[in-house]
């Protein structure tokens, strides 16, 4: 790594600071605005609570305080990184999420890399066969596979691979019970990850596709193109060695902004294959108004996707030797 | 219910009653009972919520003081291998088993009794007050003796030692800092839970499953018979069907299921499906009104209300179904305190115009008398099509309603909280009491802002209020079910409710599982008898 790159990285943390505290003070707010608190749910859950029973849980979790003393609380505490401990399920926050956040992340990785290696080479294809049946046939399949609802496709992939096939399961990350170590745990994970990864990346497939496609396309009607024709190179090589990498930039750019948007995505398929991932934890987390676990879930993820930027713009310099960071 | 539905039930009922005694004779030793319910638990003691799942999983691990059997919930011996009540009722002697250990290994002593009834329950149990309210003291006079001293006589005090309600916990577990900072439900117990039951914690894997291990030290010779006890955390319902359908689930309890996937899955061969086993908890839902405005504080149109809506195609349609109409504010089921000769509330949308009339609110612009608006409980699916239905049937007699949707938050407040509402649907429970269950709801006292599950709707009537403190101080016996059938028929006349359906818990389990209904609390028994082929 030059200098300068070093330099950009540490500038662009320092950035990150700010911008990450700015979200967090912004989702303490946003959240305070939603009716009732954790203590409203717990007693709610047990049925049969008094008034001062509900006071004594949210003097136990610090809701009694005003609300500006909550904030300082929670800003204090966080320029330290303590999540705080979550009301409903007693435990520091920060264990909760670091016991979610590997799933989370096998799952997004595994979806993403599908998504654009499929994307990928189906957009060229396509690209190169401009108007013929064989890029209608893709774009439509791209336009269907969009147009599904991922947790319909998770049910139908369950009924196809687990029910009548019978080769795959149905949901879960481990085999139960089984305590598998090594290698046969890693291959124990993979068998469990193949339904849902496919289900999360297939839906951006259909977008990584149409994005190669048109940036492909954009490509080919470059001068570069038309000079590596008349030096009589053949239409392979074309296309991938000097088409698809610069028409990759676009690519890159959008997996660095989905990555947000895929954490999302993944909370129903999540919900359906049970992976014990952050996105049901963010799910339950806001239903049960547990306002510790919310905040640390969502503070962790800003970080991720801020950083996951930063990845995407170093790439950038990889893909595109010109690009230089200052 | 129509009469050939209920021959079908009761068919099905001798079916699988047949079944069960064809192939339970010889309990088998070993084996693993796999169930499946969500959410997942956040804790493992009912001291930290009482929620569904973990009442489920934490019943397993911990023991109340005493057992109960059968659907009217008898007390028998458990921990506590006798008990004498004296003839006042004021003084409660038991004696405890000498040869039981915590999963740690420690003694169980009167010790831990009296700091499970007196920190524990009465400190941080919702119910612990009104169960041990009236207990003054609690005296240990050697290790394996406790006595209540009570102040006045409460009639259910010996159906509160479940394990649910009143969970027996060690206190060597808990240092003396938590106890007097109040930070019990943030102890290391609540996750590592350490108990007396049939079963112990193996391994909590966050998200995905619970293993119990079989206790080898436990108290009842040759129990449990199971090897393990394993919740699967589903978070589909539809997928959680498919498990069950599968094999790979043994059992789903209670509302694991969605209703439709119940009805689709309780008709395969290998599947059993049971409403039995729930009596001791006796659910029970209504449409809470609130009774501050007009036009809902007028008797005749909570009547007309109750009229326009059909409950039994309710129960078929909407909970495909799970459950049977209301009759009043206890259950059918309860064979202790429901009165047999309750009628079926009437469905008759004509005699309920004709009452909306006479109340003064003729159709208008529109052919519209009111409008209202509705809230429903945000549980699901069912509950918003049930909303729907009920808006459908209301426009039909002149009453315009707009559904209102929110969330649990948003719904406790708005109910409980701010008391700003027309109608709601709600979910409640009767508990082994109507002093319990029942009274909370209907007491005038418990109008009382920011108390869940209270009496929001604002009704207050001086002479309920004298019944229920009568039966609350009195043993059960005639005159006492003489005070809760009067109440009941207050309740049904005056209708601060309207009475809708007692939803059936529906437990469906592969046919190789058995014992598992044993009393009015299966689900949040033990199991320490349930084996599997």
């Amino acid at each position: 790594m030059s200098k300068a790159t070093l330099v950009f990285v540490l500038r662009r943390l320092l950035q990150v600071i700010p911008v990450v505290l700015a979200i967090a003070a912004f989702n303490f707010l946003l959240l305070k605005l939603a009716p009732g608190d954790a203590a409203d749910i717990i007693a709610g859950q047990m049925g049969h609570a008094t008034v001062e029973f509900t006071q004594q849980l949210r003097r136990e979790f610090g809701l009694d305080l005003p609300l500006w003393e909550q904030f300082l609380v929670y800003m204090t505490r966080l320029l330290v990184f303590d999540l705080g401990v979550s009301h409903l399920q007693g435990l520091p926050v920060i264990d909760l999420i670091l016991a979610r956040l590997p799933a989370t992340l096998i799952l997004m990785i595994t979806a993403i890399f599908i998504a654009v290696l499929v994307g990928i080479v189906l957009g060229v294809a396509a690209a190169r066969r401009q108007g013929t049946l064989a890029d209608n046939l893709i774009s439509t399949l791209a336009l269907v596979v969009y147009a599904i609802p991922a947790f319909w496709l998770g049910l139908m992939l369950i009924v196809l691979f687990s029910i009548q096939l019978d080769i795959l399961p149905s949901g879960g990350m481990v085999s139960i019970g089984a305590g598998h170590t090594g290698l046969a745990h890693v291959l124990d994970v993979a068998w469990h990850l193949v339904l849902p990864a496919v289900t999360l990346g297939l839906f951006y497939v259909a977008v990584y596709t149409r994005l190669m496609r048109a940036s492909m396309l954009e490509v080919y009607g470059l001068d570069f193109i038309a000079t590596a024709r008349a030096k009589g190179l053949s239409e392979g090589k074309i296309a991938w060695t000097h088409a698809a990498r610069n028409a990759l930039l676009p690519v890159a750019t959008l997996c660095g902004v989905q990555l947000g948007h895929l954490l999302g995505g993944s909370i129903l398929v999540e919900t359906v294959f049970g992976w014990p991932g952050l996105g049901r934890l963010v799910f339950d987390a806001l239903l049960q108004r547990d306002l510790n676990l919310l905040l640390g879930i969502l503070f962790v993820s800003s970080v991720v996707v801020v950083i996951a930027n930063l990845v995407v713009d170093l790439l950038y310099g990889l893909l595109d030797p010109r690009i230089v960071h200052k | 219910m129509t009469s050939a539905r209920f021959l079908g039930l009761a068919m099905a009922a001798l079916l699988a009653g047949t079944a069960v005694t064809a192939l339970a004779d010889e309990p088998r030793r070993g084996g693993t009972l796999t169930y499946t319910y969500h959410p997942e638990p956040t804790a493992l003691s009912t001291v930290a919520t009482t929620a569904v799942p973990t009442a489920l999983i934490s019943t397993k691990i911990y023991e109340g003081l005493i057992e109960y059997e059968g659907a009217a919930m008898t007390p028998v011996p458990g921990l506590a291998e006798s008990w004498e009540i004296s003839d006042d009722q004021l003084t409660y002697t038991f004696k405890l088993r000498p040869d039981v250990v915590w999963h740690d290994g420690e003694p169980f002593t009167s010790e831990d009794v009296k700091f499970s009834i007196d920190v524990i329950a009465k400190g941080y149990h919702s119910r612990g007050r009104t169960y041990f309210g009236n207990v003054e003291e609690i005296e240990t006079p050697d290790e394996h003796t406790v006595i209540l001293h009570l102040s006045a006589p409460v009639p259910y005090l010996i159906r509160a030692f479940q394990a649910g309600e009143t969970p027996l916990l060690p206190r060597h577990a808990f240092s003396d800092e938590e106890i007097a900072e109040e930070r019990v439900r943030q102890a290391e117990i609540m996750q590592a839970p350490i108990g007396t039951g049939p079963f112990k914690l193996q391994e909590w894997n966050r998200g995905s499953y619970i293993i119990l291990e079989r206790n080898e030290d436990y108290w009842k010779e040759g129990k449990p018979y199971l090897d393990q006890v394993i919740l699967r955390v589903i978070p589909d319902g539809a997928a959680r069907a498919i498990a069950v359908e599968r094999g790979e689930v043994d059992l789903a309890p209670m509302t694991a299921l969605p209703p439709p996937e119940m009805q689709r899955l309780g008709g395969l061969p290998h599947l059993v499906s049971s409403q039995e086993g729930s009596e001791g908890l006796g659910p029970i839902m209504w449409l809470e009104v609130n009774l501050r405005e007009a036009p809902l504080s007028d008797k005749r149109v909570r009547q007309a209300i109750s009229m326009a809506i059909d409950r039994e195609r309710l129960v078929d349609v909407i909970w495909y179904g799970n459950g049977q109409p209301a009759r009043g504010p206890v259950v059918s089921g309860n064979p202790n305190h429901f009165d047999a000769s309750l009628e079926p509330f009437p469905y008759d949308p004509e005699a309920a115009e004709a009452l909306l009339d006479e109340a003064g609110y003729p159709r208008g612009d529109n052919d519209v008398r009111f409008t209202l608006t509705q809230n429903f409980l945000p549980y699901g699916e069912e509950w918003v099509r049930q909303a729907e239905y009920i808006r459908q049937q209301l426009r039909g007699i002149g009453i315009e309603v707009t559904n209102q949707s929110l969330d649990m938050g948003g719904w406790l407040q708005r109910i409980y909280t701010d008391w700003d509402y027309d109608f709601t649907s709600n979910f409640t429970h009767n508990y082994s009491d109507p002093t319990i269950g029942v009274q909370r709801a209907f007491i005038s006292t418990n109008i009382r802002q920011g108390a869940s599950f209270s009496n929001s709707m604002n009704y207050a009537n001086p002479h309920l209020d004298d019944l229920f403190h009568q039966a609350a101080a009195m043993p059960d016996g005639p005159e006492r079910k003489a005070i809760w059938d009067e109440v009941q028929q207050i309740l049904r006349e005056d209708l601060p409710v309207i009475f809708l359906i007692e939803i059936g818990y529906t437990h469906i389990w592969n046919e190789r599982v058995h014992g598992l209904i044993t009393n009015g609390i299966s689900m949040y028994s033990n199991w320490d008898s349930v084996w599997v082929e």
